[in-house]
């Protein structure tokens, strides 16, 4: 059976190669996903880093106000502002995607292989308040530059002590958080400036990017390759989702104080996924997250994105593939050299204040090697199977049907018991009422008891490793007393 | 026949090397199969082939004794737990060269560099395919336990564990006055840092070998004193994430200029032929 479905991948695949680059859009899931969310893209060229942060910010304007700690005093010329349709140009290129593959009918003509393309997205969101700013004496704050970028106003401050900067903002009307004050301490120690945003209102035009605030652009230099999340958590409870779009030269961006785990990908799931692809890639991740133990980032798409570069940009291209233009609007400066590789990473990480408590740190690393998260549905064969071939064919599928369910299990953790109209007939119906599709504390009899493999935990790893250590070291001693007895 | 089996098997529960095969088999089993690893098998067979190969070359042109294909399988499950690689020819190049380091570098008959460091160093400096990944095992105090544990079962054999707790504490204690009590970061940030993995296995494994290690018992508490303050500062001042490979490979270094100045009994594997090294000239 096994051989079978991989021949049918194998024939699939061919199709999917010449198809590469002209997938299209069955079921879009949109860019409310996760809640909490933000996108960042990260470009690291030696020892400078330019960080864009999308602008979700969808209260009153006069209300927003972003504070970043940064490295170093920013020039005016490292401060852009950045067009928003470069997060969802990137989002929609390297989001988890569904692939579709069509079986032969083995009594008939052959039907081609064809394939669609499914997606799934996030976005951001920050914010204060804000007003205006004076004095600073008394405040131990310096006001070390300030700028009108377009629509913002931005300061860059740098402080001696947490609780100065905490009035200085307050007074200057930022509605800090409360618990801000004891993270801000640790950046100002360790010699962070603080970039300081609010609108200016008398700039802002509400008709313009559709309402939404523009993202900005900046450039920093130092040898610290680092997000910090910390001052975000401040008074957020619960989780936060980031999705981090990074360009480097030389492959793919890791993180290295917290583990870098890519998504699982490949998979064949039902057909009945198709048109809840975003809820299905939802609850992987969610499954995923729980499964490594919630404090790990998440690898969800890495690739060759040189605009020079021949081979396929993606496969299957869920979004067009960034160009020179949009891979210059990302920030990367590098775009229009010949020769130079760009390569490209999209991490997500969902972080909470109890698992992270450390800032991110990253790294680049030479590992060139493509990914992508991509799950695969198969739709059966259509018209007459009488013939012989056709019944085993039916039979075939049934089985096939059948793993599908328990990957979709084990997966997503959906309860499939009430599928099981799908292995005969292959519809998504749900007989019973009762059962939820996300209901995690149901009994499933589909997932599988796997101790080893992609799905098992590290938990249960290092269960598993002390368990081992115990027996290897009972039998050693057993073996000496054996030996002295 | 029964004392036959007896007596092989005291000398391998005298030899520690059993259980440090033991011990960094089975982290290499936990992170292929429960950290997701990329569980390229052909390439920690390359690992392993060239290491024993180069190893059983070596040992024909010298020594002629190949008990010491154990040593070559302690350097190959250093490498695969440590040295990230795209391709065979990186992998095959560090298992060459950390165990020819063995046999080329040696310093009053004694190795300077530890073999797997070498391999990673020659591998990252020598091609353009090479790197640690210092956030692997991630960070768990579950972890902190079995490794340490683990690794204090091994390094009391080898009885090196002296290095492991002067580095831990002095890199401790650096990073907490820094971070906690100066910066005012939350201890959690502290003990995060502290429970990476990497820096567990490095502790109870990297440092603790017992031929590039001093052999005086002062001398390798400054040494590895040294070894910790370093860490501190390059990681904490200057941002090098990957600086306790580095550091390493320049401590060691050192080793013998501390053997010269405090002199001591040279480790044995086997304990039983231990012999002491009063004359720097004399051979052993």
């Amino acid at each position: 059976m096994k051989k079978v479905i991989l021949t049918l991948m194998a024939i699939a695949s061919v199709g999917q190669l010449a198809m590469a680059f002209c997938g299209f859009y069955v079921a879009k899931a949109g860019a409310d996903l996760y809640n909490n969310k933000s996108e960042v893209i990260l470009v690291r060229d030696g020892s400078n880093t330019t960080i864009t942060m999308s602008n979700d910010f969808s209260g009153n304007v006069k209300d927003f106000a972003m504070v970043v700690p940064v490295p170093n005093v920013l020039d005016r010329s490292d401060i852009q502002i950045a067009d928003r349709s470069i997060f969802q140009m990137l989002d929609a290129y390297s989001a988890p995607r569904l692939v579709e593959y069509y079986d032969y009918n083995p009594c008939g003509l052959p039907m081609p292989s064809m394939m669609d393309v499914s997606m799934e997205k996030e976005s951001t969101t920050k914010m204060a308040t804000y007003t205006a700013l004076k004095d600073n004496f008394k405040y131990k704050v310096t006001i070390e530059a300030q700028y009108s970028v377009e629509e913002y106003d931005i300061v860059l401050l740098s402080a001696k002590d947490a609780s100065g900067l905490k009035r200085w903002l307050v007074d200057n009307g930022y509605s800090i958080p409360a618990k801000a004050e004891h993270v801000l301490e640790p950046y100002i120690k360790s010699g962070l400036k603080f970039f300081v945003v609010k609108v200016d209102l008398n700039k802002y035009n509400p008709k313009a990017n559709g309402g939404f605030l523009r993202p900005l652009q900046i450039k920093v230099k130092s040898d610290k390759f680092m997000l910090p999340i910390r001052l975000g958590m401040a008074n957020s409870v619960g989780e936060q989702d980031m999705i981090v779009y990074a360009f480097s030269k030389r492959g793919r961006v890791e993180c290295t104080n917290y583990r870098t785990v890519k998504m699982p990908t490949d998979n064949l799931v039902p057909t009945f996924i198709k048109p809840k692809f975003g809820t299905f890639y939802t609850d992987v991740f969610k499954n995923e997250y729980r499964k490594v133990g919630k404090n790990a980032v998440f690898l969800e798409y890495a690739w060759n994105v040189t605009p020079t570069f021949n081979g396929m940009k993606c496969d299957p291209c869920v979004g067009n593939p960034p160009y020179t233009r949009e891979i210059t609007m990302a920030g990367v400066p590098w775009a229009n050299q010949n020769g130079v590789t760009t390569f490209f990473t999209r991490l997500h990480v969902r972080y909470t204040l109890d698992k992270f408590p450390e800032d991110l740190f990253f790294q680049e690393t030479p590992n060139t090697e493509m990914y992508q998260a991509r799950y695969v549905i198969t739709n059966p064969a259509t018209g007459d199977l009488s013939c012989a071939e056709g019944r085993v064919y039916q039979d075939k599928l049934r089985l096939r049907r059948r793993k599908e369910l328990i990957e979709l299990a084990s997966l997503a953790r959906w309860n499939t018991d009430s599928y099981y109209d799908y292995i005969a007939h292959g519809t998504d119906k749900v007989r019973s009422n009762k059962a939820k599709e996300t209901d995690h504390n149901s009994k499933n009899i589909n997932v599988p008891f796997w101790f080893f493999g992609k799905g098992s935990t590290p938990h249960k790893g290092l269960f598993l490793l002390v368990f081992g250590m115990l027996i290897v070291y009972s039998v050693k001693r057993l073996k000496l007393t054996l030996v002295k007895g | 026949m029964y004392s036959k089996i007896s007596a092989h098997f005291n000398k391998e529960t005298a030899d520690p090397r059993y259980f440090q095969i033991l011990y960094l088999g089975s982290f290499l089993f936990y992170g292929l199969c429960f950290l997701g690893w990329d569980g390229d098998a052909i390439k920690y067979i390359a690992i392993f082939a060239s290491a024993i190969v180069t190893q059983m070359v070596f040992s024909y042109f010298t020594t002629k004794q190949y008990s010491s294909v154990k040593s070559a399988l302690i350097t190959s499950l250093g490498l695969s737990l440590l040295l990230k690689t795209g391709t065979i020819e990186t992998a095959i190049l560090a298992s060459v060269f950390a165990i020819s380091s063995k046999f080329l570098i040696r310093v009053n008959h004694k190795h300077l560099f530890n073999p797997a460091n070498f391999g990673i160093v020659a591998a990252i400096l020598l091609t353009n395919d090479a790197w640690v990944s210092p956030g692997q095992w991630g960070s768990s105090v579950l972890l902190w336990f079995i490794v340490g544990a683990g690794g204090l079962m091994m390094i009391l054999k080898v009885g090196r564990i002296d290095t492991s707790i002067t580095f831990l504490l002095v890199f401790g204690a650096l990073l907490f006055i820094r971070h906690v009590i100066y910066l005012g970061w939350e201890p959690q940030v502290w003990l995060h840092k502290m429970s990476n993995g990497t820096l567990l296995l490095y502790a109870f494994f990297m440092i603790t070998d017992p031929m590039t290690t001093p052999n005086h018992i002062k001398a390798r508490i400054l040494w590895s004193s040294l070894l910790g303050g370093a860490l501190f500062v390059l990681s904490t001042f200057f941002y090098v994430q990957t600086a306790a490979i580095w550091l390493l490979f320049g401590v060691s270094l050192l080793t013998p200029i501390f053997d010269k100045l405090l002199i001591a009994t040279k480790y044995q594997w086997n304990n039983l032929t231990a012999s002491t090294i009063n004359n720097p000239n004399q051979t052993t």
